[in-house]
């Protein structure tokens, strides 16, 4: 684990920062439990709780706040220049703070969608949502650290994403869904379950392929911002 | 006895003569500063442009209504529905506002220099929160009025126009309401957090992730459960209060709240006090640390 890692691990989590990522796992948990003892059908239950409470909303903002959270919040606080004077390539800074982000919004996501997939309808299903949250958690985290180079308020602009792009437009109007994260770990999650409980709305092969050239791109503007990085100014 | 173990040097600077204020006017002074800082005003350009965005699609929406109502006098959208209509963005305006009213000082650690003052911490918090209250109710108020100021040209006769002015004071009233709710709430939220951007993460998070619960209540069998579904999101237990006090006829239907309005209107006060509650028992903590 390199040196950068390893400080971007510890402010992200120490000093009871974790805390942060508990409440919304264990609520879509807790959330879960109740049809499930009272004996309603997972075909009912498994819509609003995995799609609306786990691809909606618990993916994006935990991939927001740990995506903006690994490298905007350095830049935020003017420290990420102690990090840029040091004999590092700058792809060399980005890269282990992104694969950072994506295994803390991976985990914690992975382990609320496991068990109430589990829950379900099995383990099959609980694997194939792991996957799927997986590839939201590869592609959500890229896009929000390019985007915290990119701007100074990422996380406004993440959220104004989120709940109008994501949120409202690709549930709403179809024509948004090919460009819409949410259906691209939807669609994957739906083929690696096999299950009759999610129903994906683009194609396989257009989920795989936007989902490598969405990462891709991100990842390579987030380098090159900040190969072309200039510290600033307090901007208020 | 003890001997004193400092000394203050009159160094000669100018001493101040005139009068000092007190707790009001301290707290009227914060109410006004954070009231100007939820919109940005008084700093940079950066700090305007998520505020006014929002102001700005709010006013867009209301005009909209004003001119459908003036050219061909429907309602589409009556004065209690903005509000909800509008839902999305009064979230999006309090993850904005309210950790650029409450984080920013949290941040920087200026609560001391605050509190050396007469402010106590009660006053501070109640400050920031009714900046912010009042903050959305003037935009979406606003919106209302715009619609208000259409319809009282559109419509004939004195007795139509004091009608639409006790809709649209009680669609006011109503707005307030919800900005009490979401102001509490995410002013709550925000004081927890120093970090700005956390902060507006975050609100957003315990806004969004309450949805689904509401969803999931719906498809447990009792029909009980329905009627109380609407109070695990802060939205729609508003949207609850407003069905009972505007809708008494239609709440029999499916989606409706049955006879459980009271019940809503109670939860509703009692969610902002503990939320009001807790926010001064925070700025107590901070006070003394």
């Amino acid at each position: 684990m390199s040196t950068v890692a390893w400080i971007t691990t510890r402010g992200l989590l120490g000093r009871r920062r974790f805390l942060l990522l508990l409440p919304l796992p264990i609520l879509m948990i807790g959330v879960a439990l109740i049809p499930r003892f009272e004996g309603v059908s997972p075909q009912e239950w498994a819509q609003p709780v995995l799609v609306a409470m786990g691809f909606t909303t618990l993916l994006p903002i935990v991939a927001l706040i740990v995506g903006t959270g690994v490298l905007g919040a350095e830049i935020d606080d003017g420290t990420i220049t102690h990090i840029l004077s040091k004999p590092l390539a700058r792809w060399r800074i980005v890269v282990p703070k992104l694969l950072v982000a994506i295994a803390v919004t991976a985990a914690s996501a992975a382990v609320p969608f496991y068990i109430v997939g589990a829950l379900a309808s099995g383990p099959r299903l609980g694997i194939g949502l792991v996957v799927g949250s997986t590839v939201g958690a590869v592609l959500y985290s890229t896009i929000f650290v390019a985007l915290s180079l990119i701007s100074r308020r990422p996380v406004l602009l993440g959220l104004v994403y989120v709940i109008i792009w994501e949120g409202l437009l690709s549930n709403l109007v179809s024509g948004t869904r090919v460009l819409s994260v949410q259906q691209y770990a939807l669609t994957i999650a739906d083929k690696a379950s096999a299950s009759d409980l999610l129903n994906g709305n683009v194609s396989f092969a257009v989920a795989v392929v936007m989902s490598i050239v969405v990462t891709i791109g991100f990842l390579v503007l987030a380098i090159r911002k900040l190969s072309s990085f200039s510290v600033t100014g307090e901007t208020s | 006895m003890s001997s004193p173990a400092g000394v203050i040097h009159d160094i000669g600077y100018q001493r101040y003569e005139g009068e000092r204020l007190g707790r009001g006017d301290v707290f009227l002074a914060l109410y006004a500063a954070s009231l100007r800082t939820a919109f940005g005003l008084g700093r940079s350009f950066k700090a305007k442009i998520f505020p006014w965005i929002i102001v700005g699609v709010v006013a867009i929406v209301g005009i909209v209504i004003m001119a459908i109502r003036a050219q061909t006098g429907e309602v589409v959208i009556k004065y209690a529905e903005l509000p909800e209509v509008l839902g999305t963005l009064m979230v999006l305006f309090v993850a904005i506002a309210a950790p650029e009213l409450v984080s920013r000082d949290l941040h920087s650690g200026v609560l001391p220099l605050y509190f050396s003052r007469p402010l106590r911490p009660a006053d501070y918090a109640l400050a920031k929160l009714s900046a912010l209250v009042t903050a959305i109710v003037l935009v979406w108020g606003g919106a209302q009025v715009l619609v208000f100021i259409g319809a009282a040209f559109s419509v004939k006769g004195f007795g139509n126009v004091m009608n639409e002015l006790a809709d649209a004071g009680l669609g006011v009233v109503y707005t307030a309401l919800y900005a009490v709710v979401f102001g509490s709430i995410a002013i709550l939220v925000a004081s927890l957090l120093k970090r700005r951007a956390v902060a507006a993460a975050a609100i957003v998070g315990s806004f969004l992730i309450t949805g689904p619960i509401v969803a999931m209540f719906y498809i447990l069998p009792s029909e009980t459960a329905h009627q109380l579904a609407q109070l695990f999101n802060p939205a729609s237990l508003v949207g609850g209060v407003g069905d009972w006090l505007f809708e008494p006829s239609s709440s029999n239907e499916e989606l409706g709240i049955g006879p459980f309005g009271p019940l809503y209107a109670l939860v509703a006060l009692g969610l902002i006090a503990l939320c009001v509650t807790l926010l001064i028992a925070r700025y107590r903590k901070v006070s003394k640390s």
